[in-house]
């Protein structure tokens, strides 16, 4: 409920972000009700509008009913009909009147079969020039969508326009938008770059080459700017890190892995671990490094798929210690329902825990079924597992009883379905407790 | 903001040499180094070569110091209104009014107001010039009217009127000014624009004709009429810019009760004498009104009869009541349509109750009538009448219409291409706006692949069609009998249901009297609530 607050409260000064002094702001915000509220209104309301707003309101709720029936075409046709609430000499009305035609419009090009790239070229940039507060996010959006049509070079051609763009005093979410500009500018000559690394790699041209390494630098300087702020910039990192390992920059890239993942300025990150960790796989680490990379990832997302290379890392380690704590690793993993029905997850059990056998350390095996049989036994034993298990993935099946039977596990009625391992099922069995 | 409009044109410029043209305000090319004007204008505006660069730059091309443009003529408001009354005139004649409406009554109730209100034939005119400068210093032109947050006025020094006057610089012209402060509004009785449709109303009833006000207002709804938007016909000679705006524009079409009240006051301004007499045969009368009434809502033609009956004893038929006299302080000043819909209302009431229980208990015993004497009856079914076989016809309809009216508003378009510029520093942004808006509306008219044009549907009385024709509403039931609503008591007809009830009556005053209806109906039978809403409906009343 807070929360919800908390973002009215912030689209409502949003929606207040004006260019003028405060007095005015008030005299807005009294106004401006939040986006969401947009379509209901009172009835009092009803009663005092003019003829012209109520148009508009039925136009709006035409509009609405024909897209959530999928009727494009009529959408399409009432949309063009709402365009002329954008002379509206209401400003609060004018303004929105904005931002409502930008998101319809753009929602309704998507879906309409007959809509072209042109179309939405043209309705990105009659929005983007009525009306200030919109400019950067419809920048951002036309941006976006010329880069999913496959169009990098003008994709890139509209951020640089947009970067260099100012009105005024700039509120918080629009440096926060052109922050975002900024960013994407920089991975946008990434994307070339790396548009130009595959064709170059057939032809040795010169230019080309060059051209090349000039988009290297200022895609470099850009995300290095960027990555140096705090936040989570995955997709930029990566493809810094990717450059820079093109160039044999191993130093830097993994100055900046590190600085990512371990930078407590940044907000906590999984995958900055995993881009690290995969960085230094890559490149040969000691598994010493590898092991405590992981670590730190085990404490964060214990369910994680590298989970079971990390359990491995530790089997094979020579550490001392380094063994035992391989066993709490995968019985964590498998405490998590995703993977319930991984055949590697379960094998990778089995392997860990015949070295334990072997070892001697079954106590350890006791102490963390202890812990969990009650609820293993319910969550991946039950009889409908086994039926299912028997019917879709036999291997698993016999897996698992394997592990059951590792486990000291013999009177459950799972084991009714693996005759192979456990011999033909026994009537005495069954008076024991069926799970 | 040009650039995509000079792609095409990349001859470096003769001065200059570079290659960077731009649109000034006469759609003429200029080179953005020099300012070398050429003689190549702007083409067509194709909107699928749009190239995504844009970079707003433009130079003006007048001063803003102009007081008088080329070409035009100095008019006054009132000018503007009577060629609004005209062409509103002649639609009316061409929708089949006599047309004296034109040349005589409306002319010579226009000529009467100018009169009395001082504005033209008399020897000492309100609007002479010196007059004009004497009240604008006295008043503050006001920006009331529009609600933009920062819309200061120019101040009204004597500067801004010349002492031959000049149109001003904020208006086309000449006294837009004083339009504008209500007070003088009031005092001068100065006109506005649902004050035409009133006038319009008064001629009508004056002709008697048979377009009632509510006629009237669908009219204006359907565009036959002209009202929103008229100052695009406006000659070109009558320069129309500034405060102009504010008076001509239209954002809202009147209601019932605005334009009725406006047409009571017009009849004081004028100090008109009696109406010529309504009289039984005048299309006017309850009587015949209200049978086209029945025609529309799909009551049976006996049920006239009665309608008759129940005008004749409420006395509603006399001349004398019908008849509006503005001289006589008393007489009232009626409602023809409305009063026509109450009779048949309240006869449905007498005849039916329209409790929500007796009505359905007497279609029920209609519909037994029926079978019983259905070996004499002929092969087209129920001769009589049932009010819930009546429901159940006419209830989808009008759903049906509802909807039908309310996509037809959604899509009513208000604003005109004649832009409308209420200050000259707005000018550049309402230009640009208005271009947007038809760009936009162009790409979306070649993604349907349709331009729907607001259908001007051909003008009707009716707004359902009963029959057994393709694109009807229903059946019609014109024909049914009420046999089983009256039984015989010994010579005479009585009525079957002998009951009748009303919502408690009380004083209110007259300042307070407002919207009853709101309060009571909730507690008012759904049935009634129903009817009223189909009656509402039709004469465009919203409550």
């Amino acid at each position: 409920m807070d929360d919800i607050e908390a973002e009215l409260g912030i689209s409502r000064s949003v929606g207040n972000e004006d260019f003028s002094d405060s007095s005015e702001d008030e005299r807005v915000a009294r106004k401006i009700r939040p986006p969401i509220l947009l379509h209901s209104s009172t009835a009092q309301a009803r009663a005092k509008e003019s003829g012209f707003h109520e148009s508009s309101r039925l136009c709006l709720k035409a509009i609405r009913d024909a897209m959530l029936h999928h009727h494009w075409q009529e959408a399409a046709q009432y949309l063009s009909a709402y365009s002329q609430t954008l002379e509206d000499t209401t400003v609060n009305k004018q303004s929105l009147a904005c931002e409502i035609i930008w998101r319809l419009g753009t929602e309704i090009l998507q879906h309409h079969p007959n809509s072209r790239l042109e179309d939405f070229n043209a309705l990105y940039e009659q929005m983007k020039n009525s009306g200030v507060k919109n400019y950067a996010k419809i920048c951002l959006e036309h941006s976006f969508h010329l880069l999913l049509n496959g169009h990098i070079y003008d994709a890139k051609r509209q951020l640089s326009v947009a970067a260099s763009w100012r009105y005024g005093k700039q509120s918080v979410p629009q440096s926060l938008d052109l922050k975002l500009i900024h960013a994407y500018c920089g991975f946008l000559d990434y994307v070339i770059w790396h548009m130009k690394k595959s064709s170059v790699s057939e032809a040795e041209d010169n230019s080309s080459n060059r051209e090349m390494h000039s988009y290297f630098r200022q895609a470099s300087v850009t995300l290095q700017e960027i990555i140096a702020q705090p936040g989570v910039w995955d997709p930029f990192v990566l493809s810094y890190v990717d450059m820079l390992e093109f160039y044999n920059d191993q130093e830097e890239a993994l100055k900046v892995l590190q600085n990512y993942a371990y930078n407590k300025d940044y907000p906590s990150n999984p995958n900055a671990h995993v881009y690290l960790y995969q960085f230094l796989k890559r490149h040969e680490a000691p598994p010493a490094k590898l092991i405590s990379i992981l670590k730190v990832l085990h404490h964060l997302v214990p369910s994680h798929e590298l989970m079971q290379e990390y359990c491995y890392l530790l089997v094979n380690s020579v550490v001392p210690g380094h063994l035992e704590e391989s066993l709490p690793v995968v019985f964590n993993l498998l405490d998590y329902p995703s993977w319930k029905n991984d055949l590697d997850t379960w094998n990778c059990l089995l392997t860990v825990m015949t070295v334990f056998k072997r070892k001697g350390l079954q106590h350890l095996i006791a102490n963390e079924w202890k812990q969990r049989k009650d609820f293993w036994l319910t969550m991946h034993y039950r009889a409908y597992h086994g039926r299912k298990d028997s019917e879709l993935n036999r291997e698993l099946l016999l897996v698992k009883a394997k592990v059951a039977k590792l486990l000291g596990e013999h009177g459950i009625y799972y084991n009714k379905f693996s005759t192979e391992v456990w011999g033909p099922y026994n009537v005495e069995d069954k008076k024991r407790k069926i799970v | 903001m040009d650039e995509h409009l000079t792609e095409g044109y990349s001859e470096p410029c003769k001065q200059c040499g570079a290659v960077s043209w731009a649109l000034s305000d006469g759609c003429q090319f200029f080179c953005r180094n020099c300012h070398n004007v050429i003689e190549k204008t702007q083409d067509v505006v194709d909107v699928s070569s749009f190239i995504l660069n844009n970079k707003i730059s433009s130079i003006s091309s007048s001063s803003r110091k102009k007081t008088r443009r080329e070409g035009g003529r100095e008019w006054m408001v009132c000018e503007g209104f009577q060629f609004i009354l005209k062409l509103q005139a002649e639609a009316l004649v061409g929708l089949g009014v006599c047309p004296q409406f034109k040349t005589d009554v409306l002319w010579d109730f226009w000529k009467r107001y100018l009169q009395i209100t001082r504005q033209a034939y008399t020897r000492s005119p309100v609007n002479s010039f010196t007059n004009t400068v004497y009240l604008s210093s006295e008043s503050e032109p006001e920006s009331a009217f529009l609600s933009e947050a920062s819309d200061q006025t120019e101040p009204m020094s004597a500067s801004g009127h010349s002492t031959d006057g000049r149109s001003s610089v904020c208006s086309g012209s000449l006294d837009a000014a004083c339009y504008l402060s209500a007070k003088e509004r009031k005092s001068r009785q100065l006109m506005n624009m649902p004050r035409t449709l009133a006038l319009c109303h008064l001629a009508l009833l004056w002709l008697r004709e048979a377009i009632t006000l509510a006629d009237l207002l669908r009219l204006v709804s359907r565009r036959l009429i002209p009202y929103i938007n008229v100052y695009e016909e406006f000659p070109e000679e009558m320069q129309f810019y500034g405060r102009d705006a504010i008076i001509f524009r239209v954002e809202t079409i009147p209601s019932y009760r605005k334009v009725h009240g406006e047409a009571l006051q017009m009849a004081e301004i004028l100090q008109l004498p009696a109406f010529p007499p309504v009289t039984s045969d005048c299309l006017l009368h309850p009587a015949l009104l209200s049978l086209r009434y029945l025609m529309e809502v799909n009551l049976p033609d006996e049920l006239h009869s009665l309608v008759c009956r129940v005008i004749e004893k409420s006395a509603m038929g006399k001349e004398s009541f019908l008849t509006f006299n503005p001289s006589k302080p008393k007489s009232t000043f009626l409602f023809y349509d409305l009063q026509a819909a109450a009779l048949i209302i309240v006869t449905m009431k007498l005849l039916f109750k329209l409790d929500d229980h007796v009505e359905w208990t007497l279609s029920r015993k209609a519909v037994k009538k029926d079978d019983q004497g259905k070996k004499k009856t002929s092969k087209q079914g129920s001769k009589m009448f049932s009010l819930k076989a009546w429901y159940m016809t006419v209830h989808p309809a009008l759903e049906r219409a509802r909807q039908r009216e309310e996509l037809f508003e959604a899509r009513r378009p208000w604003k005109s291409k004649k832009v409308l510029i209420p200050a000259m520093k707005h000018k550049a942004v309402v230009l640009k706006r208005r271009r947007v808006v038809e760009q936009l509306q162009s790409s979306f008219h070649t993604l349907t692949g349709s331009v729907p044009e607001q259908q001007s549907s051909s003008p009707s009385s009716f707004q359902f069609l009963w029959g057994q024709e393709e694109d009807s509403d229903g059946p019609s039931l014109h024909h049914k009998r009420l046999n089983c609503m009256l039984e015989k008591r010994g010579k005479e007809k009585w009525l079957v249901n002998q009951a009748y009830w009303h919502t408690d009556l009380k004083r209110c005053h007259k300042k307070d009297c407002r919207d009853h209806y709101s309060e009571l109906k909730h507690s008012l039978p759904r049935m009634y609530v129903w009817l009223l809403g189909l009656f509402s409906f039709l004469l465009r009343i919203f409550v």
